[in-house]
């Protein structure tokens, strides 16, 4: 699983991002380096569920505006600003796919269906891929999200509870329910 | 769910991210949304219901703050204080809440005790000779009532950038919503105790404190320092009584009549002497006599002549010549033969346009008057003669005034080696003068070094406050906020950034220190051409910004300010002073 720098700081750089936070809260100008920083991981998590690469743009600069103008609340939890980003990034895409359903994409490579496969403890074949964006598309959408952003996104399980406000554990639990209805979706197939 | 299932989509490039990045349209939106938000508050404030209740509510809010703060005042001065007569306390209490917060208890400086008796009042010398002038009866207890027996006087002073940091005595003044951030010529806390009770200053009564201060500059004002309103009161301007300026009179007028010598010497002596040898080689010079040079005689040209007798007595050039003619000069216009026809009634000759060459001669006939010029002339034997006397009286002239030339030259060089003697002596004195003068400023750089040792080492003048109620005062400057670069800092210790505590911001240029507060933003401005420096702390530890660095960042418009851990000057006023450059 790969790891998400953004995700992993050291206390040096928290410290950093903390009084740039700090500073930027008395004034908006001072918010430029957290901007430069993330704003690609943020458009690269919006376009992750759309199709539309302009709507992905005026989401992410929709996300940020909301994170400058909720910056007062911010709190430091000793984990980096960026998953406050997601968080809010998480709740414009789901608030856009609630209005406007047809804005909501999946977008995977053939590598995340195989990852998909091998995680369910089945073999890939390309004839399943049908099968399996038939699968993905059936599960429900909490289901959705966790498959986005653990197969196709590899996300470790630590950023995906951050992002969804929930628990590592309750992340895993979920992810492992998801496998297992998978596994069995995929043990039907027959070769 | 119906949804769009894309495969290997391409992916977009970073670059095409990258130019989407629009930070100012984003920070404009920001503005433009807060305003909108603003406006949106305004309109929610003009609800009446809301706009009274609201009112009501800040002024229960604001009686409640002023009742606790009053009763909080009341509790820590009521805080327990066991004093022993001029010994050292040390108070853990913070006596102003949050308002006066020491950032570190290691280097808060220390109350001293002084026992006086209410009914006798009295006079106690602090240990940095400032005086505190207690009226007998000053003090009364909670309720009014006379204090009876002893009282504890707590005092503590802070004159330097160090105290004011140590203490963490705020310097930010609000002068009617004009901010200020004040300067010290010295400041001062003062309590009064009865067996750990506070007791008070008669309304009818004043604590008469002469500080001494380190400074002898006259530009202060007093304040006192309220801790209710969070701001320092204006009392007066400061009543400084200068004691450089006393002594530094005193040495002077006991050591100038010396100076003065050697200055009257300079001035008035010397020149004078310089002056009388021009004078009395002027006058020798013009003593000597002058020899006559000889008249030259001269020999007929054929022009017109006029015969008379002249008085050789009037001329007496012409008495060497016999037989003198006077030839009429080409420049006599008005000549004419007609002249010889006329038989004039009076002739009078008198010095001509060139002395001893020609005469002016004037022709009176009744009412005509001729003027001529003319010269006089010999002819013959009479003019070969008078060649022979000329000749030999030139060569005499020529050896006389060869003698009187030379006699001349000597008096000029005497004349000149005296003033050269008089010139050396003015230098020599003037030297003597510079000399002794710098022997004497020493002197009395010395003196008055020497007497305020024995006063206290850094005393320069006294200001004398009225006491009217226990408190900090101080003698101050408001200086007006730095207006310069502005900077968001970030401090970076050992390549980690800090997040300090306290953060004092020294102005060693304008001897400010400019605290600032976490809550309020650590922005600050500051003058590019002043001195700098900064002091945090964070848990306790000292973390200092050099001069050096300051500058370095400044130089480089940079936010960020490296700063260094000075755990050993932490614990101790003198090593922290030290390390402040103050």
């Amino acid at each position: 699983m790969a790891i998400n720098p953004h995700f992993h700081h050291s206390n040096e750089q928290l410290n950093e991002e903390l009084i740039i936070i700090e500073a930027a809260k008395l004034n908006p100008e001072q918010f430029a380096p957290l901007y430069t920083k993330y704003h690609k991981q943020i458009f690269n998590y919006v376009y992750q569920r759309m199709d539309s690469k302009d709507d992905a743009f005026d989401i992410t600069a929709q996300v940020f505006l909301k994170a400058l103008t909720n910056l007062e609340k911010y709190e430091f939890k000793g984990v980096p600003f960026a998953s406050w980003l997601y968080r809010i990034a998480h709740n414009e895409v789901m608030q856009l796919f609630r209005t406007q359903k047809n804005k909501r994409a999946i977008n995977a490579d053939i590598g995340d269906l195989r990852f998909i496969c091998e995680e369910s403890e089945t073999p890939y074949f390309e004839d399943y891929i049908p099968v399996i964006k038939q699968l993905i598309l059936e599960l429900k959408h909490d289901e959705l999200q966790l498959v986005e952003m653990r197969f196709f996104e590899k996300r470790p399980f630590k950023e995906i509870a951050e992002i969804l406000d929930i628990t590592e554990v309750n992340a895993k639990v979920r992810m492992h329910r998801i496998i297992e209805k998978l596994k069995k979706s995929l043990s039907k197939l027959k070769i | 769910m119906n949804l769009k299932f894309n495969i290997n989509r391409p992916k977009v490039g970073d670059d095409e991210i990258k130019k989407r990045e629009d930070f100012d349209t984003l920070v404009k939106q920001f503005k433009e949304q807060s305003l909108k938000k603003a406006q949106g508050d305004e309109s929610w404030w003009k609800d009446k219901k809301i706009r009274y209740t609201a009112v009501i509510a800040g002024v229960t809010v604001i009686c409640t703050i002023t009742y606790n703060s009053i009763i909080n005042n009341q509790k820590q001065q009521t805080a327990k204080h066991e004093t022993i007569t001029t010994s050292q306390t040390h108070s853990t209490q913070n006596k102003n809440t949050a308002f006066v917060k020491a950032p570190s208890s290691a280097l808060k400086t220390n109350y001293t005790a002084y026992k006086v008796n209410n009914a006798k009042g009295g006079s106690v010398t602090h240990t940095t000779s400032s005086k505190i002038k207690i009226p007998k009866n000053s003090f009364v207890d909670k309720n009014g009532k006379d204090i009876i027996g002893d009282v504890t006087i707590e005092y503590k002073e802070f004159h330097d950038m160090g105290d004011i940091i140590a203490n963490g005595i705020p310097m930010a003044y609000d002068s009617a919503g004009t901010k200020y951030n004040l300067e010290t010529a010295g400041m001062f806390d003062i309590r009064g105790y009865q067996n750990g009770e506070p007791v008070f200053i008669k309304p009818d009564k004043n604590i008469e404190v002469e500080l001494a201060s380190q400074t002898a500059e006259d530009r202060f004002n007093q304040y006192y320092l309220d801790t209710v309103k969070r701001n320092w009161q204006y009392i007066k301007i400061d009543d400084i009584h200068t004691l450089v300026s006393e002594k530094k009179s005193e040495t002077k007028n006991a050591e100038s009549p010396k100076l003065n010598e050697i200055k009257k010497q300079i001035d008035l002596v010397i020149p004078k002497k310089i002056d009388s040898v021009k004078v009395v080689y002027t006058t020798r010079t013009s003593q000597l006599q002058k020899p006559k040079e000889p008249a030259k005689p001269e020999k007929v040209t054929g022009k017109p002549t006029i015969g008379f007798e002249a008085d050789n007595k009037d001329f007496p050039e012409l008495q060497a010549f016999k037989n003198v003619i006077f030839e009429v000069g080409t420049e006599n216009k008005n000549y004419s033969n007609e002249f010889h026809d006329i038989t004039w009634s009076n002739v009078k000759m008198s010095e001509g346009t060139q002395k001893g060459k020609n005469y002016l001669l004037t022709l009176i006939y009744r009412n005509r008057v001729e003027k001529l010029i003319v010269y006089p002339v010999l002819s013959g034997a009479d003019f070969d003669k008078a060649q022979k006397t000329y000749e030999e009286k030139l060569a005499n002239y020529q050896s006389l005034l060869e003698k009187r030339n030379a006699e001349e030259k000597r008096l000029m060089a005497e004349m000149q080696a005296k003033q050269a003697a008089y010139m050396a002596e003015l230098k020599k004195k003037e030297e003597e003068y510079k000399a002794e003068r710098a022997k004497l400023l020493a002197q009395q750089q010395n003196e008055v070094a020497n007497n305020f040792n024995t006063i206290n080492n850094q005393t320069r003048a006294t200001r004398i406050f009225q006491v009217s109620q226990f408190g900090i005062y101080n003698s101050d400057c408001p200086h007006k906020a730095p207006q310069g670069n502005s900077v968001n800092p970030i401090f970076v210790y050992e390549e980690k950034f800090l997040i300090p505590d306290f953060i004092y911001l020294i102005d060693h240029t304008q001897k400010s220190v400019y605290a600032l507060d976490k809550n309020d933003g650590i922005k600050f401005a500051y003058n590019p051409a002043n001195e700098y420096s900064i002091c945090l702390f964070q848990k306790n530890n000292l973390y200092l910004c050099s001069k050096i660095s300051f500058k370095q960042s400044a130089d480089a418009e940079s936010n960020k300010f490296k700063i260094v851990s000075l755990p050993d000057k932490a614990d101790n006023l003198i090593d922290f002073k030290k390390a402040l450059e103050i």
